[in-house]
């Protein structure tokens, strides 16, 4: 293979994810290169370099968000977002599951580069595997002298704490990650102040992604500079995705950015199940607008492209969905976790998830009436730009492009009390 | 100084203030819920958005930062747009009941319905149900379904009460205000929340349906209950509300009892204890003057008081606490130079009653300490003092420490007694006059007279005058 590989670079056997199978592979070699031989900034400069893009779904710039804080500050907080919630997402687990001592060197890297003498790491709760790898590795990285006092006996000295999530999908977003992190009831906070002013405990904070922290060893190893040679110009590197739904081969696939997405479901997944065709896609986790099938054609794995497409990359969860599938009802599974998963503290996304919930629930109970669609389509744009935080978009996005791109089943189903596809999906 | 244009308008807003303090304090009207100016910003209920112009985003203004030159719109389209819908939201599960609740006719809720909302709502779901008139002390019932949730309550058992006893549990369009604790709330600021709650979803049990707030009229008063003396407003019934076929008793009563604002004394909260000041003054009343403890006239009192104070060799007097400044000064120029003054507090702290704490109340339990110190300083009364007369003015009194002296009692509550005074006057109570009390910090507070004294009650000012004449 001559395409560049950040993680998929070795083959998973019984104890692949040993600190002495990562070492083998060349792994703490990045740690000690930055250690030895760079300043801090030296670090953050090659992560700018690299034109890295943060990979928990806003796609923020890592380099950029990390210029924001004041490494002077006397406390500086790190933390990973490890509460992978979003519905078709399961990329960090992976990295957990297979590898989680890049994550612990892409944490220490970034505690370097940042002054972070405490990181932390908020690991979604149901993670069972994954939490228990993440705690060896932890195990074996302090008593190798990874992790701790005086790394690798430089004046560096880092602790990380791992704290397992509550079941909030809510969490995952980065304020309310914090003041759960404190130990309150994880509620989204205002912006401003933003974290890397005013984060944990007060103190500047920088909160980035599982996937996003173990891609910074690969760049320390091989350069900024060879980064960004990788995939799209404006979204480089590789990335994880995850692809779900109605495919032969679902699965995690690393493939450079600028991937074209049809190449990754018709040959990477073996195409649609049951040779059917295929109807639509969710291309970067349930909070993105679907996509029709055909929509598709040229669409390539970068912010642009999909953005230019209508949609979002998001995490990088591909949703994939066959046709016969009826979207009015898959649509109910989306308002349905939205609505369960509303934190409830601002009115809209309180009240209008759960509203919506209720009138997609009626719907396909065969109770809809006409005026429901453009009822929905109120919900979604008083929803929208008009929370605390992100989720209440999340939610309405789904919600308004089902309706506008599959119309015609709504209202079919509202009319005739049914789905335009009866019965299961048979495959 | 900052200056920014509002809706078109220059304004001059302070460093560090929001937009919607600075909206305010010019008169410009955002609506506003969850914001409180003693709390801190929650931002949670999203009807305070606004436009900023270069910002694709609305955004709300309570926790929205004055910069100079900064263009803010409260009545664009999509600001309207949008608060329609977050009225739309607020409303969504809100049970109209406005028919059955206390909070009508002072209810934020009410008004922005109707300034802001749209008059029908779009939903065709039934409302949720959630538990109406659940206790959450003895003082105070909760109705969760007129809850929306903005978490002023809660704020103010953190951040002002410091009892942590509320909170919000459950998720989503569960979420539900709860105390956080098994026990009933104790908080002893408690009653702060139901006027904070900008719903009536926090209600009085005290106040449960006894009046319709628009047939009553808050009258400036003093809380008598601690040397604190915070302002409060005293609920009676307006004038032209008064019923016949109500009775004297509803339409001569008073309602409640609220924080006044003053940011002087006592901010926007008082305690229970001042919430409860209408029942202080709601007590058992003197109401006829007595010699020896027969039923007396007025005049015939006086003219007996009269009598034994010109008898007396060495007369005393022991002073009220509860005695207005003005009270005092007209006792100063009658009979003040003629007899030695003690002062006495006249009420101590119950048991269970909070003694002090670094809020508001504090340890002397009684108003007008200072004032009474200021004027005749703070010489206690001793028993064995050797005085053969003495005038006791205020309540709560035992004459056994006066041993064999004359008594002459100006007092306004019944209190029973081993045996009689030789002459009871009946004095009026704090809401049956003006005037003012000096609190412990020397601060000057004024009280405004609610209703007409009783018939044969007499203002004490007028028994000294007629008594040094
Ligand atoms: C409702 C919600 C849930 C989120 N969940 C996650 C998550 O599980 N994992 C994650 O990395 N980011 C999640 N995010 C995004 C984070 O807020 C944040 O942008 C991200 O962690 C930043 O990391 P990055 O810059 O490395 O992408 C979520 C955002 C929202 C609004
Ligand atoms: S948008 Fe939803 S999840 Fe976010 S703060 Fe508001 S209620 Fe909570
Ligand atoms: S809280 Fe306000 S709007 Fe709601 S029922 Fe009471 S008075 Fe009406
Ligand atoms: S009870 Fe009132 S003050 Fe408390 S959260 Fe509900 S609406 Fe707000
Ligand atoms: S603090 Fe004192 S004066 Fe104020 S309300 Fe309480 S008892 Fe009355
Ligand atoms: S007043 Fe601003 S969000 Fe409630």
């Amino acid at each position: 293979m001559t395409e560049p590989r950040v993680f998929f670079n070795f083959g998973i056997t019984d104890d692949s994810h040993t600190l002495s199978a990562y070492r083998g592979r060349g792994g703490y070699q990045a740690l000690e290169k930055a250690l030895r031989t760079m300043q801090p900034l030296d670090v953050e400069k090659e992560v700018t370099t690299s034109g890295l893009r943060g990979r928990g779904g806003a796609g923020f710039p890592t380099g950029s968000k990390w210029s924001f804080v004041d490494k002077k500050s006397p406390v500086v907080y790190l933390c990973c977002n490890a509460d992978e919630g979003e519905p078709g997402t399961f990329k960090d687990r992976w990295i957990f599951e297979h590898n989680s001592h890049q994550l612990v060197e892409g944490v220490l890297l970034a505690a370097y580069a940042l002054n972070v003498r405490h990181a932390f790491i908020y690991i979604r709760g149901e993670f069972d595997l994954s939490y228990r790898r993440l705690l060896l590795a932890l195990e074996e990285a302090r008593e190798a002298g990874l992790v701790g006092e005086r790394i690798l006996g430089t004046e560096f000295s880092c602790d990380i704490i791992v704290h397992q999530g509550g079941g909030a999908y809510v969490c995952g977003e980065e304020s309310s990650l914090l003041t759960s992190l404190e130990g309150f009831k994880g509620y989204p906070k205002n912006k401003p102040p933003f974290p890397a002013v005013k984060g944990l405990y007060q103190a500047p904070t920088v909160i980035n992604n599982v996937e996003t922290l173990a891609t910074i060893p690969w760049i320390i190893t091989h350069g900024g500079g060879a980064y960004a040679g990788i995939g799209a110009q404006n979204n480089t590197g590789t990335k994880l995705f995850g692809i779900s739904g109605h495919v032969n081969k679902p699965g995690i696939h690393e493939r450079p950015t600028g991937y074209p997405l049809k190449k990754i479901i018709f040959e990477d997944c073996g195409g649609i199940l049951g040779g059917k065709a295929l109807k639509a896609v969710i291309p970067g986790g349930s909070s993105t607008p679907v996509l029709k099938g055909f929509e598709i054609e040229n669409v390539t794995l970068d912010a642009e492209s999909v953005i230019k497409a209508g949609s979002m990359l998001g995490s990088g969860g591909i949703i994939v969905i066959a046709e016969g599938t009826c979207m009015v009802r898959l649509l109910q599974v989306l308002t349905r976790f939205y609505a369960h998963e509303s934190c409830g503290q601002c009115t809209p996304c309180r009240e209008g998830t759960a509203w919506m919930d209720k009138v997609i629930g009626r719907i396909v109970a065969g109770q809809g009436v006409k005026g429901d669609l453009e009822r929905l389509e109120a919900v979604t744009s008083g929803i929208m730009g008009n929370t605390v935080c992100a989720l209440g978009d999340a939610a309405s996005m789904p919600v308004a492009s089902f309706i506008k791109k599959f119309r015609d089943e709504f209202e079919y189903y509202i009319e005739h009390g049914r789905s335009m596809f009866d019965g299961r999906l048979e495959i | 100084m900052i200056e920014l244009k509002i809706d078109n308008r220059t304004v001059e807003a302070n460093e560090g203030e929001t937009v919607l303090q600075a909206a305010l304090r010019h008169g410009i009207e955002i609506p506003h819920f969850c914001y409180h100016p003693c709390l801190s910003i929650a931002g949670n209920c999203r009807i305070c958005l606004v436009k900023v112009t270069g910002r694709p985003k609305l955004m709300p203004s309570c926790n929205l930062a004055v910069t100079p030159g900064m263009e803010i719109e409260t009545d664009s389209d999509d600001v309207i747009a949008a608060r329609q819908a977050v009225m739309q939201f607020i409303t969504l599960n809100h049970p109209g009941e406005c028919g059955i609740c206390d909070k009508a006719g002072e209810c934020r809720l009410q008004d922005y319905h109707v300034r802001y909302g749209e008059p029908e709502s779009i939903s065709l779901e039934p409302k949720n149900k959630k538990p109406k008139f659940y206790d959450i002390s003895p003082r105070i019932l909760l109705d969760s379904e007129r809850c929306i949730l903005c978490s002023r309550c809660v704020r103010f058992t953190k951040e002002v009460s410091g009892s942590h006893q509320l909170g919000i549990v459950e998720r989503g369009n569960h979420s539900r205000l709860e105390r956080l604790e098994s026990q009933p709330m104790d908080d002893p600021y408690s009653d702060n929340i139901i006027g904070l709650c900008p719903v009536g979803a926090l209600l009085s049990r005290d106040f449960l349906y006894q009046s319709r707030v628009w047939y009553l009229e808050p009258i400036r008063s003093v809380c008598t209950g601690c040397s604190r003396c915070c302002s409060v407003k005293v609920w009676r019934r307006n004038r032209h509300w008064h019923l016949r076929s109500l009775g004297e008793e509803m339409n001569r009563k008073v309602y409640r009892v609220t924080p006044q604002e003053n940011r002087e004394i006592n901010g926007p909260w008082i305690c229970n204890k001042g919430f409860d000041l209408h029942k202080f003054m709601g007590r058992k009343r003197l109401l006829q003057p007595m010699i020896g403890g027969s039923v007396a006239t007025v005049d015939e009192a006086l003219s007996e008081a009269k009598k034994l104070l010109a008898a007396a060799k060495s007369p005393a007097a022991l002073v009220s606490a509860h005695a207005s400044n003005e009270e005092l000064a007209a006792f100063k120029e009658t009979l003040g130079s003629r007899m030695t003054v003690y002062s006495r507090e006249d009420y101590k702290a119950e048991e269970g009653e909070v003694v002090e704490d670094n809020i508001l109340i504090r340890e002397n339990k009684n108003p007008n300490s200072h004032g009474v110190h200021a004027m005749f300083g703070d010489l206690p009364w001793s028993v064995d003092s050797g005085h053969d007369l003495v005038l006791v003015w205020g309540d709560n009194v035992d004459y056994t420490p006066m041993g064999n002296a004359k008594v002459i009692h100006l007092a306004s509550f019944e209190m029973p007694q081993e045996r009689h005074a030789d002459v009871l006057i009946p004095i009026s109570t704090t809401f049956e006059r003006s005037g003012s009390f000096t609190n412990f910090e020397g601060k000057v507070n004024r009280f405004t007279k609610v209703f007409d004294k009783p018939g044969l009650v007499q203002q004490a000012g007028d028994v000294f005058g007629r008594l040094g004449a």
